[in-house]
């Protein structure tokens, strides 16, 4: 067990390596993070620009500029001044010793724009996700186990109904009836966007829209993978025998079949709950949520490679760890699987 | 003596008319009813945007008024105007036409990507091979609208494309930009699909037997492991379609996806985001998109069905 979870992340490590390059390169090559400060208040001259470059290592190759990024710069000598004399030590640690660069807009290191915003993110996303787990599992059980009833018609049908639909429809349709309408007959509206003024209470109001708008979003696909593995477990010659022995429907549900159709579902979490961590772009968009999603959007906006190339490695990161931990975590529910 | 007389047979044997797995597959869809719903849904979007436009002239969608801005649908403007007063009838029309167009160009070049690939890291094996599917993870584990994002700066300045008019419509270079944005951002699933149809063809004794009388490469892959694929990929090729629509959508929205003057759902979608008041304004668009990618869905599952060799009817 153990040698297989060190093979694991030593394989992990290559994998990473090569995304991070990748990455590295697409947003570096690619649009020109100047271009930002040329449309600034100050607007900078070509000259001052070219030495805002050289200061800001991006005159070197990508290659270069990688493997500063990658171990830092401490090392070596730069051109602090732009002036074209290296003689400044530079102060970057790099990301193997835990800097991920400083942020080109404000200037703060990368790590704490990311801190400003996770916990934004996390206190819409863990919510969201949690209920969805809920419902999913109560529906898609209730589903599978009463087959081919008028209800699970319909649950199948919502089901795919709410799968199709692009989550800005859901989100203003819900603005436009519990804000806009909801206000225009005096009744008690909610708040359209923002996280409120600081208080608990008023937090969660502001959560009920985009929650209710992601449980909606997600919960359909949940439902279809529990109702899908539950039926199948269901027809399986166990459930029979413990039929046979007399046990009730609920004793035979809930530790016999649940617990057997449970274990796909560990995977799926294990994949989608590093994906939290990026939030969701137009959610947070919409309800003016001040998360990842957004931040990834206003640094892709302004060309802040660093941060972006922070959230992006982040949530490799995340992803890679998350694939590892539930290998491991299968191996508890299920006691066949031995590595 | 005896003789010998010609026995005839009991049983004639009658050539049996073959139908192929393709063709039985096909007559299964047939009797699935929801892939019938969300074939004619499909069917009801596109006789929409199709006849729609030759009711209404392409003008229409972008000739703006601003005097008549945002007017609640009425017998003239049945879906309303938007904020500089254009037609959203035919905004929503022409949208409709740009959006399913770039959905389903989208997904041809995200099939041809992920077929070759598949094949490539299939057929090939070693360090090609696990290169390739090292790379399928890496895009894998980041969310697809930020690769979207990122593979949109490759196109970083749209100005360096020109405009082009075609069948007598001028659209934004920006278009053909997504459509390759969305395909080289989603191949990966389907490289995986056809890699692991090509393992396990590979082993297969008609391989062995193929290769043993002479074939070659070409042939094995044309003959023997490309129609095995073909029945995942045109499953995930439907679905595809649904998701590459909402993905413009979803650029669209967050006003990074086609640029005027060339409407999609998307974008209209996103002019309309500051105007939930005006409900028709973002309404009608969002309810197309809606219809396309449940018809979509609703077909892609019957087809799934239908391709399933465990269904067996």
């Amino acid at each position: 067990m153990v040698q297989y979870i060190l093979r694991r992340i030593l394989q992990a490590i290559p994998l990473l390596l090569i995304i991070s390059f990748v990455l590295f390169a697409f947003t570096n090559s690619l649009g020109d993070p100047m271009a930002v400060f040329a449309e600034s208040r100050q607007r900078p001259t070509a000259a001052e620009r070219e030495m805002m470059r050289v200061r800001l290592g991006l005159d070197r190759p990508v290659i270069e500029q990688y493997i500063i990024w990658m171990v830092g710069n401490d090392w070596m000598l730069i051109d602090a001044r732009g002036d074209g004399v290296e003689l400044t030590p530079g102060t970057r640690q790099g990301v193997l010793r835990g800097d991920l660069g400083m942020s080109f807009v404000t200037r703060q290191p990368a790590w704490t724009r990311i801190e400003e915003r996770l916990p934004a993110t996390l206190t819409l996303m863990i919510p969201a996700y949690t209920i969805t787990l809920i419902l999913a599992l109560a529906i898609g059980v209730y589903s599978a186990t009463h087959q081919y009833t008028f209800l699970d018609n319909l649950i199948t049908g919502a089901a795919f109904f709410f799968y199709s639909m692009p989550i800005f429809f859901i989100a203003l349709l819900t603005i436009y009836i519990f804000s806009v309408q909801a206000s225009r007959w005096d009744l008690p509206a909610l708040p359209i966007g923002g996280t409120g003024n600081g208080s608990f209470v008023d937090l969660v109001v502001h959560m009920i829209m985009p929650v209710f708008c992601l449980v909606a979003i997600q919960l359909a696909a949940y439902v279809r993978f529990i109702r899908s593995s539950m039926v199948e477990v269901l027809g399986q010659d166990y459930i029979r025998t413990a039929h046979a022995k007399g046990l009730g429907q609920n004793t035979v549900v809930q530790r016999h079949a649940l617990k057997n159709a449970a274990l796909p579902l560990i995977t799926l979490i294990g994949l989608d709950l590093p994906f939290l961590l990026a939030g969701a772009v137009v959610t947070e968009r919409i309800f003016a949520w001040p998360g990842m999603g957004r931040l990834f959007i206003e640094s892709f906006e302004r060309a802040d490679i660093p941060v972006m190339m922070a959230i992006l490695m982040l949530l490799c990161l995340m992803v890679v760890t998350f694939q590892i931990l539930t290998d491991i975590v299968y191996t508890w529910f299920d006691p066949r699987i031995r590595y | 003596m005896t003789t010998i007389q010609q026995v005839q047979p009991v049983v004639t044997l009658q050539p049996v008319k073959g139908r192929s797995n393709l063709q039985r597959s096909f007559a299964r869809l047939g009797r699935h009813r929801m892939a019938i719903v969300g074939a004619a849904l499909l069917t009801l979007v596109v006789l929409f945007v199709l006849i729609g436009s030759l009711v209404i002239p392409e003008r229409e969608a972008v000739f703006n008024d601003p005097s008549r801005a945002l007017q609640f649908p009425s017998a003239e403007h049945p879906f309303g105007t938007d904020v500089i007063g254009r037609d959203l009838l035919a905004r929503t029309v022409y949208g409709g036409q740009v959006s399913l167009f770039v959905g389903v160009t989208a997904v041809i070049v995200q099939m041809f990507v992920g077929t070759l690939v598949g094949l490539v890291a299939g057929y090939m094996g070693g360090a090609l091979d696990s290169l390739l599917m090292r790379l399928a993870e890496a895009m894998l584990s980041i969310p697809q609208l930020f690769l979207a994002l990122i593979a949109l700066r490759l196109f970083s300045d749209p100005t360096q494309f020109p405009d082009f008019e075609f069948l007598g419509r001028d659209y934004s270079s920006t278009m053909i930009v997504i459509v390759f944005v969305i395909g080289l951002t989603s191949w990966m699933r389907v490289a995986r699909i056809v890699r692991s149809v090509v393992l396990s063809v590979k082993e297969q004794e008609y391989v062995t037997a193929a290769r043993s009388i002479g074939a070659r490469s070409g042939r094995i892959i044309f003959q023997h492991v490309l129609p095995n694929c073909l029945a995942p990929i045109i499953v995930s090729a439907t679905l595809g379609v649904a998701s590459a629509i909402l993905l413009e959508a979803y650029l669209g929205f967050l006003g990074l996806g086609v640029r005027a003057p060339t409407p999609t759902w998307g974008n209209i979608m996103g002019q309309a985001n500051s105007y939930i008041n005006q409900w028709y304004y973002w309404f009608f668009p969002a309810v197309f998109i809606m219809l396309t990618t449940l018809g979509i869905n609703f077909l892609g599952d019957g087809l799934r069905d239908a391709f399933d060799p465990r269904s067996l009817r």
